[in-house]
C-alpha cells in the first residue's frame, strides 16, 4: 500500500505579503467597512494600517490599559462604518475613526466580567451583541447606549464565549457556553429558542452562513468543525475533522464572493511544527474531509483572521488577512484556483472515510491493530515526510524524511509484541544524509520516545517521527517556533495547553499550614470575591478546565481572572486574606514554659519544684500535679541515692515509680506533648549525679560522650579495673577519652594495677536510670525532638542542654575525624586493625603492644598509647616516651 | 485556643495558591495565580514586604520552605511546567536554582527532612516525580526522576520523617552497639494523584521503588501529609482528595497500612496540615473553611474549630 502524498495532501500556499511587528502585542484584528484599514489592537497600543497603501507607515494611537484587548470589531454597516467597538475587560468602547484620530463614543458598560465576543448586526447599523463570561448576552442600540436594549440570559454556569448576528436575516443570535449552542430570536428575547449539544468540549468560534439563514457552523476545542442547521438541531449536518485532531479556533464561511469555501485557524499540538501553525480552507461540499488548501508560513498560533474583498472589485479573489502571535501580519489570497478546487470536490463524489467515524477516534482508544495505527496517522501533517510505504503484513514501515537539508530513510520494524511489550525496530537506512554523530542522537530519542510510549502501552509511531522531525530540526538549527513559544508561555496556557487543562488539579484558593513553631497560617478566599459560577455548584470542580472560561474567554493571555471582584479597578485587589494564628496552646508545646523550665541534674527535688512553680505561674494547672509528683518520686530516689555503696546494689528504690512514669510519659506523649514527655524523660532518664557534678568542664562538648563517659567513670571506680576497654566500635570513645581521663586524672588516686585482660572486658552494665531500657529510643525520640522545637524557637542553651541527656549519639557530621593509615597497605581504617591486612595498626609507645581497646594518639607527634600507660607516663613526666620525640604531649592531652 | 497573631493583605493581584512561614516563623512567603511570589517579614507582628519574586510564567501554585541549615531557600512550582529554587543572600533574594524537565504543569514540591541534605521532590501532571538532590558544596544538582509515578498527574507530596525509630534493629542491638541506632534511615515519601491513589517511595540504592499503593479514595488526591513523628511506634499520613474525605492512614511496620476516614466533607478537600506533635490535623477545602482536628487519648478524632475564623472561641477540653 503505497502512498504518494501529493495526491490527497493540501496545496500549499505561502503569504503574499508579510510584515512584522514587533512590539505591538497586539491580541485583536479587525478590517474596516470598506477594507481600507486593517485595525490591530493591544494593550498599550491601537494600530492603524492603510491597505490601499502598504508603504504607508502604521498609525500608533497609545491606549496603555491595565488591560489586553479580548475582541476588536468594526461595524459592517455602510453607515456606521467609521464605528468599531473595542472590548477589554467588562467594558466594551466604541470608537469613532475621525481623520486623524480615534475618539471616544461610547461606554457600554453591563457586564460584570470579562466580554468575550462582539459582533455588529449586518442590517442595523447601529445594534451591536456582546456576550460575556458573566453567561450574559446583550444587544446595544448605540442611539441609546446608558443600557442594552435587550439582555439574554442564558441560565447555566458557563460563561458565554462566542456570539454571532445571523448574516442572512439577523433575527436570530447564536451563543456558545462551553460546548453548547443556544439560538435566541430577538424578536422574542428573554429565552433561547433552539438548545443545541454541539460539542463535548468548549466551541471556540461561531459563523452564521451568508445565504443559507438557518446554516451556522462551530469549531471547538474538540478538533472538529460542525455544520448545524437550527431547525434540525439534533445532529450536526457534517462534521469535519482536523488532521491531529488539535482544536480548531475559528472556522469562518468563506465570504459571498468566494462560493462554498471555509476557512479555519488551528491551534497547534504541544511540541509540534510549525507547518501546523496554518489556516487551513476546506470546502464546503459534504464529502470532501481533508482540506484543500494550507496556507503556510506562521510561526506560531494565529491569533485571528478577516476576510477582504478586492478592494477594486477587478476579480473575484478574496484576500485574508492573519495576525499570529509571531507579531507578523500576513496577506493570502484566495485565487480562482482554489475556487476551482473547492467547487470541484462538491462535485466529485468520494468515498473517502465518513466524517462520524474520522470523528470517533478522537476518543483515543489506544490501538493495537498496526493497520490501525497506520490509518489514523495524518502523515501529511507532519513536517518533512515526503514519502511513506508502509506493509502491515510484514509489519514494517520505510519513510522518508526530508528537513534542513538532510535525508533520512527510516525503517520502522513493529515486533508482534508491539505496541503492549516491545517496542518498534528503528534503522537508517543508505541514502540517509546524517553524521554518525547527529544519528547517534537520533537513534536514541527515536528508542527512548518509543520505549516509553509503549511501556503505557501506547502506540508510538507517529509521536515517534515528529520527535524525530523535531530533534533533527533543533539539532540542525533552526527551530524558531520553539523559542517563540517560550517566550510567551502564558499565551500558549491559554491555547494549546487547554488541551492538557484537564489534568491539571483545579486550583486551591484556601489552605492551612502549620510551621515548625506552632504557628498556623491560613488563606482563604476573600469574602468580596464572589465564587466563581461553575457548571456544577454542588461541588468545587477537580480540573483547572473548569476554570477555562477565564483563561480562555480571553484567548489572548490577559490575566486569568478568577474571581473577579465587582468593582472594575480592583485596588485593594485581593484584601486581607491571609490569617496567621498562634495555635501552640493546641500543640501543648508552650514557649513560655520551654523558656522557663529549668535542669538541675543534681538535685532532682529541686529541678521538680522549679518546674512545678513555672507551670503554676503560666496557668498549667494540669502540669503542676504532674511535677508534684515527679518531685515526690525524684525525693524518693534522691534519699535511696546517698544510700547506695555498691554498683551492685543498685535496685529501684521506688519498684512503682518506674511504670508509673513510664506510663505518664506514654499519656503525654500519645497527647502529644512533647514537652512535658521530654522533660519527665529528662528528669528520669539516664542520670548520674556523680558524672553531672564532675563532667561540667565538657559539658559543652557533644552530647555523644556521655554516655561512654558515664560508663568508662562507673567501671573505673571499681577497685579491680583501672581502665576500661570499650566498646572498639565506637569512635566516640576513642575521641573522647582523652577529656574523660583528664577529668578522671584529677579526681581519683588510683592503683596502678593493670592487666592485659582488660581488652576483653566486658561492660556490665547497670541499669541505673530510674527508666528501664527497653524505651530507650523512643525517649531518646522524644528529646531530640522537643530539641527541634526548642531549636525553633532559638533557645539554644536549653536545646543544648535537652540535647546532652540523648543517649545514642547523634549522627557525626562533619567534625574533625581520627583514621589510622596502616603502615603496610597504606589504607585508612577507622579501626583497631587494618581490614585490608588484618595487622593492628596502633601500637603503644609505651608497651610497645598493639592498642586493641582505648587508645589515645597524640596529635603533634601522633604517637599512641594504651589509654592506661598514657596516665602512667604522663603523672610524671610532660614529654612523650618516644626516644627523640620531644613533644610535650602532656599539654596535648590536657594533662599539666 | 488559638489567637489571631495578625492578619494580611497579600497586595496579590490574584488568588492566593500557597502561604508558607518559615522554620523560625520570621517569614512569610505567598503565592498566587499573578505569577508572583511575596515574602514578607513577619517578626513580631510585624509585615513588611521584603521581597516579590517574578520568575514564574504562570500561576505558582505552591511554595515551600527549606531548612534553615541550608541558608533561607525556598522552592515554588508553577503551571509553567518550572520549578525555581530561590536563595536569599544579603538580604536579596534571587533565583537559585530553575529546573524545567517536566512537560506539564508542576503541582507539588516538598522538601526531604534535612538530615538527608538539601534535596526536593517535585510532582508534576505529566505523572512523573522529581527528586533534585543539591550538592551543597558544589551547588550542582542532581535529578533523579521517577517517570509515570501517577498516570495522568501528581498532584502531592511529602517526605516520611526522619526520626522514625528503626525496626531494623532489635533492643539488644541497640543497646550493644549504640551506633546502629542511627544508622542510615531508609528514605521514603508520599504521593498522591489523579489515578486516586496515595503511593509510598523507598529509596533502594540509586533507585526511587514503589512500596506500596494505598487505594481507598475515589477521585483524584489532592494532598498527603505525613505526620511528624516523635517517636511513637506507628507512622501516619493524611491524605485527603476530591472526592471529599480526609483518610488517616497509620502503620507500624510500613508492611500494613490501615486507613481511617476522618470525616467526609461538604467540599472537595484540597489541604491537609499536620501540627508539629501531629496531634492536630488541619484541613481546608473548596467550601472556604478551614477545620483543625485532634485526637483524643482513646484515638477518636473530633473537629475542634470550624472555620479558623471561629477558632479562637473554640475552647478544648
Amino acid at each position: 500500500m503505497e502512498i504518494e502524498i501529493e495526491e490527497k495532501s493540501p496545496v500549499i500556499r505561502t503569504a503574499e505579503y508579510c510584515m512584522n511587528l514587533e512590539d505591538l502585542q497586539a491580541t485583536a484584528l479587525s478590517i474596516n467597512y470598506t477594507g481600507q484599514y486593517l485595525l490591530l489592537a493591544g494593550r498599550r497600543h491601537l494600530a492603524l494600517k492603510n491597505l490601499y497603501d502598504y508603504t504607508e507607515p502604521l498609525k500608533l494611537f497609545n491606549r496603555n490599559s491595565k488591560f489586553e484587548v479580548s475582541c476588536a470589531e468594526f461595524a459592517i454597516c455602510n453607515n456606521s462604518s467609521a464605528f468599531c467597538a473595542i472590548a477589554t475587560s467588562q467594558l466594551i468602547e466604541v470608537l469613532k475613526w475621525t481623520e486623524s484620530s480615534p475618539v471616544l463614543e461610547y461606554s457600554l458598560r453591563a457586564h460584570t466580567r470579562v466580554v468575550t465576543d462582539i459582533d455588529w448586526h449586518s442590517k442595523h447599523p447601529y445594534m451591536l451583541a456582546t456576550c460575556s463570561i458573566d453567561t450574559y448576552t446583550h444587544l446595544w442600540d448605540l442611539r441609546d447606549p446608558k443600557r442594552p436594549i435587550l439582555s439574554l440570559s442564558a441560565v447555566c454556569m458557563s460563561g458565554a464565549t462566542q456570539v454571532g448576528f445571523n448574516r442572512v436575516s439577523g433575527n436570530f443570535i447564536a451563543t456558545a457556553h462551553d460546548g453548547d449552542l443556544r439560538i435566541w430570536d430577538i424578536r422574542k428575547g428573554s429565552r433561547p429558542v433552539q438548545y443545541i449539544t454541539a460539542h463535548l468540549n468548549r466551541i471556540h468560534g461561531i459563523n452564521w452562513s451568508h445565504t443559507e439563514e438557518s446554516n451556522l457552523i462551530t469549531a471547538s476545542q474538540d478538533g472538529s468543525v460542525k455544520f448545524f442547521d437550527i431547525n434540525n438541531p439534533r445532529r450536526a449536518e457534517r462534521i469535519i475533522t482536523t488532521p491531529t485532531p488539535s482544536p480548531v479556533w475559528r472556522a469562518r464561511y468563506t465570504p459571498p464572493a468566494f462560493k462554498e469555501g471555509l476557512v479555519t485557524i488551528i491551534v497547534p499540538l504541544v511540541g509540534s511544527e510549525s507547518g501546523e501553525n496554518s489556516l487551513l480552507l476546506w470546502s464546503n461540499s459534504k464529502n470532501s474531509q481533508s482540506p484543500i488548501c494550507s496556507f503556510t508560513g506562521h510561526n506560531d498560533v494565529i491569533l485571528d483572521f478577516a476576510y477582504r474583498n478586492d478592494p477594486y472589485r477587478q476579480s473575484n479573489d478574496i484576500e485574508i488577512f492573519t495576525w499570529s502571535r509571531d507579531q507578523t501580519f500576513r496577506v493570502w489570497k484566495l485565487d480562482k484556483e482554489l475556487q476551482k478546487l473547492c467547487i470541484q470536490n462538491t462535485i466529485e463524489t468520494e468515498n473517502g472515510e465518513s466524517a462520524l467515524e474520522y470523528h470517533q477516534r478522537n476518543s483515543t482508544q489506544p490501538s493495537c491493530s498496526l493497520q490501525h495505527e497506520f490509518s489514523i496517522i495524518f502523515f501529511p501533517s507532519i513536517p518533512g515526510i515526503q514519502k511513506y510505504e508502509l506493509d502491515t503484513d510484514k509489519r514494517n514501515a520505510m519513510i522518508r524524511i526530508v528537513a534542513n537539508g538532510f535525508i533520512i530513510i527510516l525503517q520502522v520494524i513493529f515486533p508482534s509484541g508491539y505496541p503492549f511489550s516491545s517496542p518498534p525496530i528503528f534503522e537508517f537506512c543508505p541514502g540517509t544524509t546524517l553524521d554518525d554523530n547527529l544519528s547517534l542522537k537520533l537513534m536514541k530519542s527515536l528508542k527512548d520516545s518509543s520505549a516509553s510510549r509503549v511501556k503505557k502501552g501506547k502506540a508510538c509511531l507517529e509521536h515517534c517521527l515528529r520527535a524525530l522531525v523535531s530533534d533533527l530540526k533543533k539539532e540542525t538549527g533552526g527551530d524558531k517556533a520553539h523559542y517563540l513559544r517560550l517566550q510567551s508561555p502564558r499565551l500558549e496556557g491559554a491555547l494549546s495547553k487547554a488541551l492538557s487543562d484537564s489534568l491539571i488539579p483545579f486550583p486551591k484558593t484556601s489552605g492551612v499550614r502549620f510551621n515548625a513553631t506552632g504557628i498556623l497560617v491560613t488563606f482563604a478566599r476573600p469574602f468580596t470575591a464572589k465564587r466563581f459560577s461553575l457548571r456544577n455548584q454542588t461541588t468545587t470542580p477537580r480540573a483547572l478546565s473548569a476554570l477555562s472560561g477565564g483563561y480562555l474567554g480571553n484567548v489572548n493571555g490577559s490575566k486569568p481572572v478568577f474571581y473577579p471582584s465587582k468593582d472594575i479597578d480592583r485596588k485593594s485587589s485581593t484584601g486581607v486574606s491571609i490569617c496567621i494564628y498562634d495555635a501552640s496552646k493546641l500543640l501543648m508545646v508552650s514557649r513560655e514554659l520551654a523558656e522557663n523550665y529549668v535542669i538541675i541534674p543534681t538535685n532532682l527535688p529541686r529541678m521538680c519544684r522549679k518546674n512545678r512553680e513555672v507551670a503554676e505561674e503560666f496557668g498549667r494547672a494540669d502540669l503542676v500535679q504532674t511535677w508534684s509528683i515527679a518531685e515526690t518520686i525524684a525525693l524518693a530516689l534522691a534519699s535511696s541515692d546517698f544510700e547506695l555503696s555498691d554498683d551492685e546494689m543498685f535496685s529501684s528504690p521506688n519498684p512503682f515509680a518506674k511504670t508509673f512514669l513510664e506510663a505518664l510519659i506514654n499519656h503525654y506523649a500519645k497527647l502529644g506533648d512533647v514537652q512535658t514527655a521530654a522533660m519527665l524523660c529528662v528528669t528520669f532518664g539516664r542520670y548520674y549525679q556523680e558524672i553531672s557534678s564532675r563532667t561540667s568542664s565538657f559539658s559543652t562538648k557533644s552530647n555523644t560522650s556521655h554516655l561512654h563517659a558515664q560508663r568508662l567513670l562507673k567501671q573505673s571506680v571499681s577497685p579491680y579495673h583501672t581502665v576500661t576497654a570499650m566498646d572498639v566500635n565506637s569512635q566516640s570513645v576513642i575521641k573522647y577519652n582523652a577529656w574523660v581521663l583528664a577529668q578522671h586524672l584529677k579526681g581519683q588516686t588510683r592503683s596502678n594495677s593493670w592487666s592485659d585482660s582488660l581488652d576483653d572486658f566486658r561492660i556490665n552494665e547497670v541499669n541505673r536510670s530510674v527508666l528501664g531500657e527497653s524505651n530507650r529510643n523512643f525517649y531518646d525520640n522524644l528529646k531530640k525532638f522537643y530539641a527541634d522545637i526548642l531549636y525553633c524557637y532559638n533557645l539554644l542553651p536549653a536545646r543544648a542542654l535537652i540535647l546532652k541527656f540523648v543517649s545514642s549519639p547523634a549522627a557525626f557530621s562533619s567534625t574533625v575525624e581520627f583514621v589510622t593509615e596502616c603502615q603496610i597497605c597504606k589504607k585508612t581504617s577507622k579501626s583497631p586493625s587494618c581490614l585490608h591486612c588484618k595487622k593492628f595498626l596502633l601500637y603503644c609507645s609505651y608497651c610497645q603492644l598493639p592498642i586493641k581497646g582505648s587508645a589515645n594518639s597524640c596529635l603533634s607527634c601522633s604517637h599512641s598509647f594504651h589509654t592506661a600507660h598514657l596516665l602512667e607516663w604522663f603523672e610524671n613526666h610532660d614529654v612523650c616516651p618516644v626516644a627523640g620525640c620531644r613533644c610535650p604531649c602532656a599539654d596535648n592531652f590536657g594533662m599539666t | 485556643m488559638v489567637s489571631v497573631l495578625q492578619t494580611l493583605d497579600s497586595g496579590h493581584e490574584d488568588l492566593i495558591h500557597g502561604a508558607e512561614i518559615d522554620y523560625y516563623g520570621l517569614n512569610l512567603a505567598t503565592c498566587s495565580s499573578d505569577n508572583t511570589i511575596k515574602i514578607f517579614d513577619i517578626k513580631n507582628g510585624g509585615q513588611r514586604l521584603k521581597a516579590d519574586l517574578k520568575g514564574h510564567a504562570g500561576p505558582v501554585w505552591q511554595i515551600t520552605w527549606a531548612h534553615p541549615r541550608f541558608g533561607n531557600i525556598l522552592a515554588s512550582c508553577s503551571y509553567d511546567r518550572k520549578v525555581i529554587l530561590w536563595k536569599e543572600t544579603n538580604g536579596e533574594w534571587t533565583k537559585y536554582y530553575e529546573y524545567n524537565n517536566h512537560d506539564s504543569s508542576v503541582n507539588s514540591v516538598s522538601f526531604a527532612p534535612p538530615e538527608y541534605g538539601l534535596i526536593l521532590a517535585c510532582g508534576s501532571s505529566d505523572g512523573s516525580i522529581s527528586i533534585l538532590t543539591c550538592n551543597t558544596e558544589t551547588g550542582m544538582f542532581d535529578v533523579k526522576k521517577i517517570p509515570n509515578a501517577h498516570t495522568i498527574g501528581c498532584n502531592a507530596l511529602s517526605w516520611c520523617p526522619s526520626a522514625l525509630p528503626d525496626s531494623t534493629f532489635d533492643q539488644k542491638g541497640k543497646q550493644t552497639n549504640p551506633n546502629n541506632g542511627v544508622a542510615a534511615q531508609i528514605k521514603r515519601f508520599a504521593s498522591g494523584g489523579c489515578d486516586n491513589a496515595v503511593k509510598i517511595w523507598k529509596e533502594d540504592g540509586d533507585r526511587w521503588i514503589e512500596e506500596h499503593k494505598l487505594e481507598v479514595h475515589c477521585d483524584w488526591i489532592r494532598d498527603v501529609a505525613w505526620a511528624p513523628s516523635i517517636g511513637l511506634p506507628s507512622t501516619r499520613i493524611a491524605s485527603c482528595s476530591q472526592d471529599r474525605r480526609v483518610i488517616i492512614w497509620s502503620t507500624e511496620d510500613f508492611a500494613l497500612w490501615t486507613p481511617t476516614i476522618l470525616n467526609t466533607f461538604d467540599d472537595v478537600v484540597w489541604n491537609v496540615s499536620w501540627s508539629l506533635t501531629g496531634n492536630v490535623l488541619g484541613v481546608s477545602g473548596g467550601d472556604n473553611k478551614i477545620f483543625l482536628y485532634k485526637e483524643n487519648n482513646d484515638g477518636i478524632w473530633s473537629c475542634i474549630s470550624e472555620d479558623a475564623e471561629n477558632a479562637k472561641d473554640v475552647r478544648h477540653t
